[in-house]
C-alpha cells in the first residue's frame, strides 16, 4: 500500500490523502470526501497511471464536495444561500446543477426540491418519538418552494431565509464525473469502477471480462449473497436509510420529507436501489421512487431498470 | 379505473425518460444502452450447422447445435447444449486393397458387400445418428475459488456415452492467475451392430458354405457388449502476462480401459509365402481370404501438454496459437500446431486458421498382417489394428471464418476449413506393393452460426 502525495491547495477540508494498494494491473486506490468512504478500482493500467488516476480522483471529488457542500463559507452554494434575495451570478458547473435541479423539480410535480432542507430545522430523525408541530412545519413551508425563487441563467435570486441543498444529487453528480472523467484519461483496454459509499458506476466489465464484485454492507438482500453485488457495466446508487426515521404510535415516520406538505411521506421504504446507465440517473430514481411511498416499486416497475426496494 | 391505471403508467414512463435525458444533458454525455450480452437475467443462445464432407463419397455428416447460456449474476452461469450428428457414407475398413475383387461380411453378418480390384476397401454400411445433450453450471464459491460441475450424455445406434466432470479454479494475483484442476468420469456403453466381433478372430464369409455353417461360424466371433470408462485429470494456469497478452498451460492425463476396439474394423492377412500369390490375400482353408477383426489393448494412458498465447494488438486484431504434445502408452506421439488471427473490419472480422498435425503410430498398429504372423489362426501378437487413425499420419487445416456484429447481442458467423491428410508407413511386398495402401483424406467442412 502506497500514499498518493495531493497537494494541500488541492485538499482544503484535509482528508486523509488516498492510499494505492494492488498490483500487476489491478489496483484499489481509497480516500474520504461526502462523508463517505471513495473507492476506485482500476483493471488493466499500470501502476503510475494507477497513482495518477487515483490522485486526479480525489483532486477532483474534494472540488466537488467543496463546490456543492453547503457547510463551506465563501463557495458558489453558501453564496446563493446568503444572497438575501439579490441576484446570484453562477458559473457553467453551478448552471448546469440548477438546470437539471429545476427539471427534476418539474418531473416529479414538486417532490424533488433542494430548497425543502430548511424543513430539517423541524424534523430530527433520530429514531424517537418526538413529532413537530403542525405549525413549526407549516411556517417552515413558507420558505420551501421552487417556484419561491427566480432562476434565469446565469442568475439566481434566492428570497432571504431561503436555501439550496444539494445533498440529493451531489455523490451520484460526483461519482459519473470521476467516472466519465477517468474514462478519457485512461488508456484503451483499461477498465474502472468508481464507488462513493456505495453509489457507484463503472466503465465496463473487468478486463477479464468478468463482473466488478462490489462489498455492499447495508444492502444484503439485493444479490442473495451476503454483501456483495456484481455488475457489468453501468451504475448502481441507492436511497434512503433505514436507521434515520421517527417512530410515534406504531407509525413510522421516514426522513423522506415531501415538501408539498412539510410532513415524511407516507409508507416510504427503507432504502431503493436502482440500477441505470448513470450514478446521477440511478440516484435520481430512486430519489422519486422513494417519494412515491407507497408506488415506489410500481413507479420503477415503469422505467425498464433494475431495482430493489426494501421495506 | 383501468384507464387512470394507463394514463399513470405512461406518464411514469414518460418522467424516467425526460429524467434520463436531463441526467444526460448534465453530465454532457449521450444516453448509452446499458444492457448487452453477458448481461445477468438473460438467456444467450448459440445455434450452428456444420456440415463436414471427405472426398471420394467417403464420410459426410451434418451437425446442428444449439448452445443456451443463462447468466444469473455475472458469475454463475448455467449452460445447456444440444448437438444432433448425422453421418452417411463409407469408411476405410482397415483392409488392403487387392487386384482382385474383395467380398466382406457386413458387421451385422446378414449380408455383404464387394470392393472392385484396386480400390479401397470401405465400409459402407457405415451411417448413424447421434444425439448429444449437456448441462454445465459455474459459480464463484468466494472472492478467491470458484467451481464447475457438468454432465455429459450421447446416444447413438450402438454406442451410449456419458459423463460427469468437475473443476474447482483458484484465483491469485488479482486474478491475474487461474489454478484450474478438473476431474471428468465417463462410462461408455458399446453395442455394436451384430454384437462385439472376438479380437484377431477371422471375419466369417460365407461362400462356398451353407448358411447353417456361416451362421455357426459367425456365432462363435461374437462376444455380447462391452462397456468403456475413462478418467481425466487436467490441471492448468492461465496467466494474464500484460494488457495484452494472456497465456495458458494445460497438462491433461487420460485412463481408459475397457473395450476401446473399433468393432468395424479388420485387417488383411497377405501371403508371404513365395509363389504366385506373394504379396496377395492369404487363403484360408475354406477357400476365402483370410481377413481378421482387430484387436486393441484394454487399457490406455494418455498425458497432454498444452500451451497457448493470446495476444491483442493495439488495433483490435488478435492473434492466437497454441501447442499440443500428446504420448500414450500405445507408443502414439502427436503434435498440434494451431494459429489464428483476426483482423477486426469495423463489425466484422476475418480469422484465417491454419493447423498442422503431425502422429507418430501405435506400436500395435499394422497395415496388414503377413501369414505368418498369422499363424494359422494362433496369431503372433495379442494386439493389432489397420485403423489409419492409429497409423502415421500428418494433417494440414486450411481455413477462415468471418463473423460479422449486428450489435452486443447478435451475430452471424461462417466457417470453411480445408483438411489435406496424409498417412504413410510399409509399403507392402510382392503384389501388394503395387496398392495404394495410403490414400489421402481430403475434408473440407463449413459451418454457420448465429448468436443472439
Amino acid at each position: 500500500m502506497n500514499t498518493i502525495t495531493v497537494s494541500a491547495k488541492d485538499n482544503p477540508a484535509g482528508h486523509p490523502l488516498p492510499q494505492l494498494r494492488g498490483g500487476q494491473l489491478s489496483w484499489q486506490g481509497r480516500f474520504e470526501a461526502m462523508a463517505s468512504p471513495c473507492e476506485i478500482l482500476l483493471d488493466g493500467v499500470n501502476r503510475r497511471d494507477a497513482e495518477q488516476a487515483l490522485a486526479f480522483a480525489a483532486r477532483e471529488t474534494w472540488r466537488l464536495e467543496r463546490t456543492f457542500s453547503r457547510y463551506v463559507s465563501g463557495n458558489p452554494v453558501d453564496r446563493i444561500n446568503r444572497g438575501k434575495g439579490e441576484p446570484v451570478t453562477v458559473d457553467d458547473e453551478m448552471a448546469l446543477m440548477l438546470d437539471y435541479a429545476a427539471q427534476c423539480h418539474d418531473l416529479s410535480d414538486g417532490r424533488f426540491d433542494i430548497t425543502s432542507g430548511v424543513l430539517r430545522r423541524a424534523w430530527r430523525f433520530d429514531g424517537s418519538s418526538h413529532l413537530p408541530e403542525q405549525e413549526e412545519t407549516d411556517a417552515l413551508l413558507d420558505l420551501v418552494g421552487w417556484d419561491k425563487l427566480s432562476w434565469q441563467r446565469p442568475q439566481l435570486i434566492l428570497p432571504e431565509g431561503m436555501e439550496i441543498d444539494f445533498g440529493g444529487i451531489g455523490k451520484e453528480y460526483a461519482v459519473d464525473r470521476v467516472l466519465l472523467d477517468l474514462k478519457q484519461s485512461l488508456p484503451e483496454g483499461s477498465s474502472v469502477l468508481v464507488n462513493f459509499g456505495g453509489d457507484l458506476a463503472c466503465s465496463g466489465p473487468r478486463t477479464s471480462g468478468k463482473a466488478w464484485i462490489v462489498g455492499v454492507e447495508d444492502h444484503q438482500k439485493l444479490s442473495g449473497r451476503s454483501g456483495t453485488l456484481s455488475l457489468y457495466c453501468g451504475a448502481l446508487a441507492t436511497s434512503g436509510d433505514s436507521r434515520r426515521y421517527l417512530l410515534k404510535n406504531g407509525v413510522r415516520y421516514s426522513h423522506i420529507l415531501d415538501p408539498r406538505t412539510g410532513w415524511p411521506v407516507p409508507d416510504a421504504p427503507h432504502s431503493v436501489t436502482v440500477a441505470a446507465p448513470t450514478c446521477t440517473l440511478a440516484g435520481m430514481l430512486a430519489t422519486f421512487a422513494m417519494l412515491e411511498g407507497a408506488e415506489a416499486e410500481h413507479f420503477l416497475e415503469q422505467q425498464d431498470v433494475q431495482f430493489w426496494v426494501q421495506r | 379505473m383501468q384507464l387512470i391505471d394507463h394514463s399513470n403508467n405512461s406518464k411514469s414512463k414518460t418522467v424516467g425518460r425526460a429524467l434520463a435525458a436531463a441526467t444526460c444533458a448534465l453530465l454532457g454525455v449521450h444516453a448509452t444502452g446499458s444492457l448487452a450480452k453477458g448481461q445477468p437475467g438473460e438467456w444467450d443462445v448459440e445455434t450452428a450447422l456444420l456440415v463436414y464432407s471427405e472426398t471420394d463419397d467417403r464420410v459426410q455428416a451434418a451437425e446442428p447445435v444449439i448452445s443456451a447460456t443463462r447468466n444469473f449474476d455475472g458469475e454463475r452461469k448455467l449452460n445447456l447444449k444440444l448437438v444432433a450428428d448425422t453421418l452417411t457414407g463409407a469408411s476405410p475398413s482397415g483392409a488392403t486393397p487387392s487386384a482382385l475383387p474383395q467380398t466382406y461380411t457386413s458387421p451385422s453378418g446378414n449380408g455383404s458387400y464387394e470392393i472392385a480390384p484396386g480400390e479401397a476397401p470401405l465400409d459402407d454400411t457405415f451411417k448413424d445418428t447421434r444425439v448429444a445433450v449437456s448441462a454445465n453450471w459455474e459459480a464463484p464459491i468466494n472472492r478467491d475459488y470458484a467451481y464447475s460441475v457438468g454432465a455429459y450424455g450421447s446416444k447413438e445406434y450402438d454406442y451410449l456415452s456419458t459423463a460427469v466432470n468437475a473443476s474447482l479454479s483458484r484465483y491469485l494475483n488479482n486474478k491475474n492467475t487461474t489454478l484450474t484442476g478438473g476431474l471428468s468420469l465417463g462410462v461408455d456403453l458399446v453395442d455394436p451392430v451384430g454384437g462385439a466381433p472376438v479380437g484377431l478372430s477371422r471375419m466369417p464369409l460365407n461362400n462356398n458354405k451353407s448358411q447353417a455353417d456361416f451362421d455357426q461360424e459367425f456365432a462363435a466371433t461374437r462376444d455380447s457388449d462391452d462397456t468403456k470408462t475413462m478418467v481425466d485429470a487436467l490441471f492448468g494456469v492461465t496467466q494474464v502476462i500484460n494488457r495484452q497478452t494472456l497465456m495458458q498451460f494445460n497438462y491433461g492425463i487420460s485412463y481408459s480401459s475397457g473395450y476401446l476396439t473399433d468393432p468395424y474394423k479388420i485387417l488383411s492377412v497377405i501371403d508371404d509365402a513365395s509363389g504366385s500369390n506373394y504379396g496377395g490375400n492369404l487363403v484360408g482353408g475354406d477357400g476365402n481370404p483370410v481377413y481378421l477383426y482387430e484387436q486393441r489393448p484394454d487399457t490406455r494412458l494418455k498425458h497432454s501438454l498444452y500451451w497457448q498465447t493470446k495476444y491483442m494488438l493495439g488495433n483490435g486484431d488478435v492473434m492466437d496459437g497454441s501447442y499440443r504434445f500428446m504420448i500414450d502408452d500405445w507408443g502414439i506421439t502427436s503434435h498440434t500446431l494451431d494459429l489464428k488471427y483476426r483482423w477486426q473490419l469495423g463489425k466484422s472480422y476475418l480469422e484465417p486458421h491454419f493447423r498442422y498435425y503431425l502422429q507418430s503410430e501405435a506400436d500395435f498398429y499394422k497395415r496388414y498382417l503377413t501369414a505368418s504372423e498369422y499363424n494359422s489362426g494362433a496369431p503372433v501378437m495379442t494386439d493389432a489394428s489397420a485403423d489409419y487413425r492409429l497409423g502415421e499420419m500428418t494433417g494440414l487445416t486450411f481455413g477462415a471464418k468471418w463473423g460479422y456484429r449486428f450489435d452486443d447481442d447478435r451475430e452471424l458467423a461462417i466457417r470453411a476449413e480445408y483438411l489435406i491428410q496424409t498417412n504413410d508407413g510399409d509399403q507392402g511386398f510382392g503384389s501388394l506393393a503395387s496398392q495404394d495402401l495410403y490414400p489421402d483424406t481430403n475434408a473440407m467442412w463449413l459451418q454457420l452460426s448465429y448468436s443472439f
